[in-house]
């Protein structure tokens, strides 16, 4: 069995706010394992993003984060401070973020961005950095990035940026690499290049990923196991053919149902909006727009119901008392 | 074959760009020549990459371009291309636009009322009482509640500030809306609820959409015909069907095999092409077709002639001179 190089225990941010406490995540549990890639699936607003930055110690200073544990590779940094943190992020724990024009320094050049990391971690000289700083780019497949390294991020288009990011993450080899829509920003074509690239990095590397996006269409060309995350709670967790082909969760069945499959048949849309985690729901935050709701379901959160082995369904459907009264529930 | 709403016949769109005094005046080639027209009640959607003019066409239909640099646009039998604003007053009524980000596009300091009922008053269609139940209507029909119309656009959702986008476009029943990316800001359980308002309407009423998008899957599953642009060209048009089934062009090729699956199975067993660089620049264009340096294909004439538009077969046109060989 693989090792597990992240274990997330508990998980609990909380935004103080002028409306009040927003309750973004709300205790999530998860784990990644190394050389794997992990998919988080939702909707803006659900948690997934926040979740990854609480983890990395990378919050705004209105957030409080509280966890169990969380322990990457051996060590709990959920209690580390800032300082230790930075030892870490960008060094064994790599990062790509959503909008590569906003995430690059603007008034640094490529050179200096890429260097950085390898001397600050890897305690390499300027030449060394440099020489490694090239092959990054090559390896990203940047073309001349002799001249490359001189330029500054906007006179890069969008998909080499990314790739420069790409490169900066990655050039300290690290054992985990997270992800945040990365491709979102980029158009189709170039999306397939950056997703493409991510591939091979991974298994060039054997880095394991965690990547965060709400294409399901992305998750699935790149993912083994995803996580569906919904108002600040994980409600379905499996592999990526158990959760497309044996799905448990009603939410996980509306946003199957709400891409087009092609054959022109009419798109079921999840009526409703999203819980306001100011003031979430006591029961599960998805039971105000399932249409299988239950009164049951607005009173309590619901347990994991484990499908197998890797699967579980944080949902009532599932209770054997239910099961026994309704039979098995029929989602997709 | 029934009437045509919009008929496009070579339309070039050219910004001028700054330029100093002794430098040679330079333009930017949005739209290179587009023809297509669309039928009345049907939907056409418009794809390509970012850049490639798929807006600037949707806004020169609208006539909120000047036509200077040539083309026809024939709006319900009549050439509105050199109509001057005057002459074009009676048309707007008639053509509407909804717009990709619904952040931006309604006026934060008016209220839902304010903002549905502004096109029946700037154009004096209806005012008053009248004006009032139709909004009510309208708001209703695209799933909002009349409580709302006393609110702000702040106080709603991306999903329900498009509604009331959508709202906005259609309370002065207009013929002809081109939809400009109106899901892409949007969450994908939302998205649907949006795209099946849309479909609701053109059942109920008989609109005409030009459907602008990047998002090929939804792309085909609301329009009737597709067109697929690149560098401000149209290089391949067609039945919806006929196109995603037996597309032509080598870059609608690249650019279906782009876009992942959201199916496991499907994306395992999917071979794919991935299109190496970027979108070259439209201030200078290749020359011939404007897809040759990305092209695998690309034979000599390719730098050499521009490919027409041909056609391949009764539903199905594509500008490539590898067609038909």
């Amino acid at each position: 069995m693989a090792e597990k190089i992240l274990e997330v225990k508990n998980l609990r941010t909380t935004f103080q706010t002028l409306a009040g406490e927003v309750k973004a995540v709300r205790g999530t549990s998860f784990y990644v394992e190394s050389g794997e890639s992990l998919g988080i699936v939702g909707e803006s607003g659900c948690g997934k993003s926040v979740t990854m930055l609480s983890i990395l110690h990378l919050l705004d200073e209105n957030a409080r984060a509280e966890a169990d544990a969380i322990n990457f590779v051996g060590q709990d940094i959920s209690r580390i401070t800032t300082k230790e943190m930075r030892k870490l992020n960008g060094y064994k724990i790599g990062m790509i973020f959503q909008d590569p024009m906003t995430s690059l320094n603007p008034v640094f050049s490529i050179e200096q961005q890429i260097c950085d990391p390898l001397m600050r971690h890897l305690k390499l000289n300027r030449p060394q950095a440099r020489k490694k700083a090239l092959e990054m780019l090559e390896t990203v497949g940047i073309p001349s990035p002799e001249s490359r390294l001189k330029q500054y991020p906007h006179e890069l288009s969008g998909g080499l940026r990314q790739r420069v990011m790409i490169a900066i993450a990655m050039c300290c080899n690290p054992r985990l690499l997270i992800a945040d829509e990365p491709t979102t920003a980029l158009d189709v074509t170039v999306q397939a290049q950056i997703l493409d690239l991510m591939k091979q990095m991974k298994e060039e590397y054997d880095t394991a990923v965690v990547l965060i996006s709400h294409d399901l269409g992305v998750i699935s060309s790149l993912c083994s196991r995803v996580i569906v995350m919904y108002g600040g709670v994980i409600v379905e967790e499996g592999l990526i053919d158990d959760l497309f082909y044996e799905t448990g969760h009603p939410y996980t069945a509306g946003l199957l149902r709400s891409i087009p499959r092609g054959d022109g048949e009419k798109l079921v849309p999840i009526d409703g909006t999203p819980p306001d985690l100011l003031n979430p729901p006591k029961g599960c935050p998805f039971a105000a727009r399932c249409s299988h709701a239950m009164k049951l379901c607005r009173e309590a959160m619901p347990p994991k119901y484990p499908m197998n082995e890797h699967h579980y369904s944080c949902c009532w459907l599932h209770h054997p008392s239910v099961i026994a009264k309704r039979g098995e529930a029929k989602l997709i | 074959m029934s009437k045509l709403c919009i008929d496009a016949k070579d339309l070039k769109i050219h910004f001028p760009l700054k330029s100093g005094m002794f430098q040679k005046k330079r333009v930017l080639k949005a739209v290179d020549g587009v023809s297509f027209s669309i039928e009345a009640g049907s939907t056409m959607g418009l794809v390509g990459e970012s850049g490639c003019g798929k807006t600037t066409v949707g806004r020169s239909l609208l006539r909120l371009y000047e036509i200077q640099e040539g083309g026809q646009i024939i709006f319900d039998g009549a050439d509105i291309s050199r109509f001057t604003d005057q002459q074009m007053m009676p048309y707007r009524k008639r053509m509407q636009m909804i717009f990709q980000d619904p952040y931006t596009s309604l006026d934060p300091r008016k209220t839902v009322a304010g903002i549905v009922s502004e096109p029946l008053l700037a154009m004096n269609i209806m005012k008053g009482k009248d004006a009032q139940d139709r909004v009510r209507e309208m708001v209703e029909l695209v799933g909002l509640k009349a409580d709302h119309l006393s609110r702000y656009p702040h106080e709603f959702s991306g999903g329900q500030r498009q509604r009331i986008g959508i709202a906005r476009a259609l309370v002065a029943n207009p013929e002809f809306i081109v939809c400009d990316e109106p899901i892409s800001a949007l969450d994908v359980s939302i998205q649907a609820q949006v795209i099946n308002i849309l479909e609701e309407l053109q059942d109920k009423f008989g609109f005409t959409y030009l459907f602008i998008s990047h998002d090929l899957s939804m792309v085909r599953h609301i329009s009737h015909q597709v067109g697929v642009m690149y560098l401000g060209n149209l290089i391949e048009y067609a039945e919806v069907d006929e196109l995603y089934e037996n597309m032509v062009h080598p870059y609608t090729k690249c650019l279906m095999s782009a876009v992942p699956a959201a199916d496991p199975v499907q994306n395992r067993e999917r071979q794919r092409i991935i299109l190496q660089g970027d979108v070259p620049s439209p201030i200078d264009p290749p020359s011939g077709c404007p897809f040759r340096t990305r092209c695998k294909y690309c034979m000599d004439i390719c730098a050499e002639k521009k490919p027409e538009l041909v056609r391949v077969n009764e539903k199905h046109m594509v500008a490539c001179h590898l067609a038909g060989k």
